[in-house]
This record gives structure tokens, sequence and C-alpha cells, in this order.
């Protein structure tokens, strides 16, 4: 008489035998990813970004500290005079120019740091998210060839703490985010379609209890986003380079699950006041697609104008992108991981709790 | 006499501004194919659906196996049986698939492929919904219908959008139901059908029963006598044809012509030289028996196609 597993086999059958429900939520995902992917991804050569060195301080620490920049081969180095490599950045020919200024390595034995001089233009996105970061990272790694005990080499800018190295590790969980959106919102046009076709009054006829119909629909879109998931953290890997932080896979699944209930209470709240297929398709659609393009999906939150930063809090994406990020790359959070999983817990509940309400057999 | 299976008692149901059911009231004994005649709107499929728990009546008494269909749930979903009309199944299912589906729903519960032979759907058992022709997936339903194999089931409709030949075969479908000791609610705007499934027929117009008896009592009660039928195309009034011999009523709707005689002979034999005197062809002429179209015609004035 348990009629939840005969549902969940229906409407796996219903999803495999769709060519366009495949291709929305398989084909298209990694066709994102592998275009990303591509374009951004880390080639075997990898790119990497001029940048120039200016050495004015003639000390051993200094000579440490050029041999640790120069081993990074993200990086290609070269070393001039302070005026010419300021103005090869300014001509577009350097990202960026670091001067080891006079005194430095006195300073370093002293223990009295003395900041380096980062240039660079910050209008210019690449040098923002990509060469700042490999700059940041290569001063750690100097840090620690020149002492063991404290931090002697500083820069006059420390609000990039990020980990992340390559615009692809930016992107890529925010694509995943993105697609456990779609799989959720747009998940719930199996439910409008079966009470336009009038299935569901049908079956509001048989004793099937309600629980058992949209459990067994919640039960088989957390299956597709979870599996969803996992193919593209696998492209992400095997096209985009990037380098997924394999201990957090279990707590990415996590929030994946918890996510993709968060957008399927959103859709089958949608879903309520949709009466077709087509009158769901634009609605949902008026949801979805800011989201991509706000919630710091494509482009980081701190580019936005202020203005515009009370719509973004209100996004779910933002804060599953954001968790997602955390999660799978390290990356810089926006908010604590505490507050994104609370914030998406509380979509969940109200929106879970307004489609219950709304619910309607036809 | 055992209880009936349906009691309804002055029941009313309404849509806004628009009264569907205006105070109906019938019984349904058990084993009976109790039949609902009508045209379109006139009220059969909202009675139907108070009586299977679908919809919430305004006012009046209902009493389906004994429960009360509004407030007894899913006790009285399992004992029932219910085809709705319009209902596109899933599909890129298979009818195998969608039999067993239906049958998962219920302790109790019909051998799929069984069901799939009963209505003669063997050789599409592994087709598509989406590939069923209209009468196919019609049968589809009345086997969804039965699954749980029900005491009573109810019929919406069923034989909509079938050619004559499915049509037949599913009259026999329901017979066997009949046979099996099942009671059967059908409704229908074919009055072939129901007089020749139904034991009783409910004839309905504007949301209330206008007459209910047999079929062959109905056909009895309101016509004596059969009928001369023709297509005459001038010359020839409803009034003319009245004042033939032996005649008791007649129906004209535009060129064709009913004659209701209790002596057809003699009817006959006027109306020939009426239509000489007068220079009037007569025909495609017959002579028929009255039938339910008939009396829906007499009671209503309207054909059920209207």
């Amino acid at each position: 008489m348990n009629a939840f597993l005969p549902l969940f086999r229906t409407n796996y059958r219903d999803f495999v035998r769709d060519r366009t429900a495949l291709f929305w939520t398989i084909a298209f995902p990694v066709l994102f990813i592998g275009i990303f992917g591509i374009v951004l991804g880390r080639g075997d050569d990898g790119a990497s970004y001029e940048v120039g060195l200016v050495i004015e301080d003639q000390s051993p620490q200094a000579a440490t500290l050029g041999e640790v920049l120069a081993g990074f081969e993200a990086l290609a180095l070269t070393q001039g005079q302070r005026d010419a490599e300021i103005a090869s950045l300014a001509d577009g020919e350097r990202r960026a120019v670091v001067v080891i200024p006079q005194g430095f390595g006195a300073s370093v034995a002293a223990g009295t740091p003395q900041p380096l001089q980062v240039h660079f233009d910050p209008s210019q996105q690449t040098t923002q998210q990509v060469v700042i970061p490999v700059l940041l990272r290569a001063f750690e790694v100097a840090d620690r060839a020149l002492t063991q005990t404290r931090p002697v080499v500083t820069a006059d800018f420390r609000t990039l703490q990020s980990e992340r190295l390559q615009v692809i590790d930016f992107i890529m969980p925010g694509l995943i985010a993105m697609s456990v959106m779609n799989g959720g919102v747009f998940g719930a046009i199996a439910m409008v379609s079966l009470r336009e076709r009038r299935v569901l009054r049908r079956l509001s006829a048989t004793p099937l209890p309600a629980w058992a119909l949209v459990g067994a629909d919640v039960a088989f879109r957390m299956v597709v986003v979870l599996l969803q998931t996992v193919l593209l953290v696998i492209l992400a890997v095997l096209i985009g380079g990037v380098s997924v932080k394999v201990e957090n896979l279990p707590a990415l699944a996590g929030v994946t699950m918890l996510g993709g209930l968060a957008f399927v209470a959103i859709g089958f709240f949608l879903g309520a006041f949709a009466k077709t297929e087509q009158g769901f398709f634009p609605v949902a659609q008026v949801i979805t697609f800011p989201m991509l393009f706000l919630s710091g999906i494509f482009f980081p939150l701190d580019t936005m104008p202020d203005w515009i930063r009370p719509l973004v809090s209100a996004m779910p994406l933002t804060y599953l992108g954001d968790a997602m990020r955390q999660l799978m790359v390290g990356g810089a959070p926006v908010h604590s991981m505490a507050l994104n999983l609370g914030v998406l817990t509380a979509f969940l509940v109200v929106f879970f709790g307004l489609a219950v309400r709304l619910f309607k057999y036809e | 006499m055992s209880t009936p299976v349906i009691q309804v008692r002055d029941l009313r149901k309404a849509y806004g501004d628009l009264q569907a059911v205006a105070g109906v009231s019938f019984e349904v004994a058990d084993g009976e194919v109790f039949g609902m005649l009508g045209p379109n709107g006139a009220g059969k499929t909202t009675t139907v659906e108070i009586l299977e728990g679908l919809r919430i009546r305004d006012s009046g008494g209902v009493s389906v196996l004994g429960m009360d269909p509004a407030t007894s749930g899913r006790d009285f979903k399992r004992l029932v049986g219910v085809q709705l009309q319009q209902v596109a199944l899933y599909p890129r299912l298979r009818v195998h698939e969608v039999i067993s589906l239906f049958g998962s729903f219920y302790e109790q519960q019909a051998e799929t492929e069984e069901l799939i032979a009963l209505m003669g759907l063997e050789d599409r058992r592994n087709a598509r919904i989406a590939e069923l022709s209209g009468g196919q997936a019609q049968r589809l339903s009345v086997a969804l219908a039965v699954v749980n194999m029900p005491r009573l089931v109810f019929l919406d409709e069923p034989s909509t959008g079938m050619d004559p030949q499915a049509r037949r075969n599913l009259w026999d479908i329901i017979e066997g139901f009949k046979a099996k000791g099942m009671t059967v609610v059908l409704t229908t705007h074919y009055m072939e059908e129901a007089e020749r499934l139904c034991d009783r027929v409910a004839v309905m117009d504007h949301g209330r029963v206008i007459a209910l008896d047999s079929p062959s009592a109905l056909v009895r009660e309101n016509f004596a006598e059969d009928a001369i039928e023709f297509v005459s195309n001038d010359g020839l009034s409803e009034h003319d044809l009245g004042k033939l011999a032996a005649v008791t009523s007649a129906a004209s709707q535009g060129s064709a012509h009913s004659v209701f005689s209790s002596d057809i002979p003699r009817t006959m034999g006027s109306l020939l030289d009426l239509a000489q005197a007068r220079g009037a062809p007569l025909e495609g002429m017959r002579v028929r028996h009255a039938t339910l179209e008939d009396v829906f015609l007499k009671l209503t004035g309207r054909t059920l196609r209207d």
C-alpha cells in the first residue's frame, strides 16, 4: 500500500523520458560549466600575469623575497627601475608593480618590518581577483622563508584575504549554486503540469495521502539536484582545474540539499499561482533571472553599488552561492556560514509553509 | 429490499450565480447501473463529483455506501472507483506502469495484466499514454476506476471520443461490471448508451431531474406510440401533420419531421394522401419506436446534443 516508491519511480520515468527536462537539468549546466571551464580554466601552461619588480634594497632578505615571487608561475616578473616600471603599469604592460623599498632588509632584521609598495590599477578586475591574491600568497610564503615566528613581510593592502587564485574558482561554485536554484524552482513545473492535466484531481479521488505525493516529488528533486551537483563538481575539477576542498564535500552535499529544498519550496509556492506550465515559466524566470546577476554568482558582491544591497540581501541565491564558495574552494566569506544556513532554512520553512497552505488539487 | 447504495436528497450546488444543481433527489440500489442523461451543463458532472467526494455540496443530504463523501475522506475513497472527464495522464508513462501506480494506492488491487486484458489493451500494454488513441485512453481511465475492485464505480461520460466500435466494446465491459455485482453510476449524453446499459435513468436538465425511471418505462410513459420519420423540404408544417389520422403528436426540426401515431397504417395512409395533394416529396421515410431522445425532446424542447 506504500505509494511512495511507485510515485518516486513514476517521477523518475517521467523525468528521464522527457528530453527537455533532461536538457535543462543536465546538458545546460554542463554546457555552462564546460564553456566557463575552457575560457577561464587553467591550461597546462597556466596563464601568467606581467608584474614589475623594483628592488631598491640590496639586503639578502630582499633577494629572498624576489626569489619567492619569481617562483610563482602565475607571475611573469620583470625587474627594473621604479620610474620605468610605473610607466609600464600606466601603459598597461604590467598588472602590478611591487617595490621593495630601501632599508627593507634592515627593518626585517630589526623586527619592525617596513611595508612593501604595490602599485596596481584597481579598475582592472583580473588584477583585483587574481594578481593581488597571488601576490598575497607569495608574501605569505616569503614570510615563512624569512622567519618562522611572526609576519615580517606586510603590504599596504589587507582587504583581500581570499585563498582563491583564479576567476574560475570564483565562478564554478556560483554556477553550481545556480543549477541548484534552477533544479529546485523549475522542478516544480512537474506538479503544475499534473494539475493542468487534471491528474492531481484524479489522484485526489484515490486514498493517496497528499504527503506521499509531495514527499515523493520533493525526494526525487533532491536526488536530481544532488546528482547534478556531483556531476558539476567533477566537471569543474576536470575541465576548469578548480582545486576542490575534498574534506568539505559532505558539507557541500548538505548545503546542496538545504538549498535545493529551499528552492523547491519557492518553486511550489510559485506553482500554486500558476494554472498552466506556460503560465509558470515566465513567473519562475522573473524570480530566478535577477538572482543570476545580483547574488554574486558571476560578479563579486563588493563590485555592486550600495543602493542594490538590500535587494541582494533578500535573495536566497546570495547565501547559497556564498556557502558553496566557502565550502568548495575556501572562498572569502561574504556572510558567516551560520547566517547562510540560517537564511536558507528560513526560506525553506516560510515558503514550504505558504506552499502547503496554497496547495490546490485543481 | 436492501439499503440503497446511494441516497441523495434535495442536493444543491451553485457556482456564483449559476445554480449547477438545483434540488436533486434519487436513490441507487445495490447492483444497479444508474444513468444520468442530459446535455452538457445539465448538472450531471457536478452531481457525480459531489457523490465522489471531490466537490462539497451547498446543501442537501448525501449518503454513499452509508458514508458522507464530503467528510469520510480516505476511508471512503478506498471503497469507490472513479473515472473523471478530461484527465491527461502522465504522457511519458506506459499503460501497465500507470495501472500499477494507481494500484499501489490501494490495499486491495486488481491484477494489472488481468485489467489490461479486460480492457482489451493487451497490444498497447507497453505503449506510452501519449501514443494512445482517444478510445484507448478512455478505456485506460475506466481500467483505473476499477483498479481497487470497488463495489461502486462512477463513470463520467466514459464513451466520449470513442468511435462506434470502441463504444460497443466499452458497453460490453460495463455489462461485465454489472454481472460481477458492481453498482455503476454513469453519466452520458448518448441516449443509445443509456438505453442499452442502464437499469434506470435520471434525465437531467438545468440542474434538475426531470424524469427518472427505466429507459423503457420512460419511453412508454411519454409515448404510447411509434414514430414515422421523414424528410420533406417544403409544404408540410407541424400543424398539418398533427391533424393526420391517429396522430398523437408531431415534431419538426427544419425539414426533418417525426409523427407519433397510435395506428401506423392509418396515419401512413393519410400522410401519403396529404403529401400527394401538396406535391411534397417524402424522403428517407421510416417507422421506428420512440426513444429516450424523443423523451428528452418532449420534456425539454431540446435535443441532447444542443
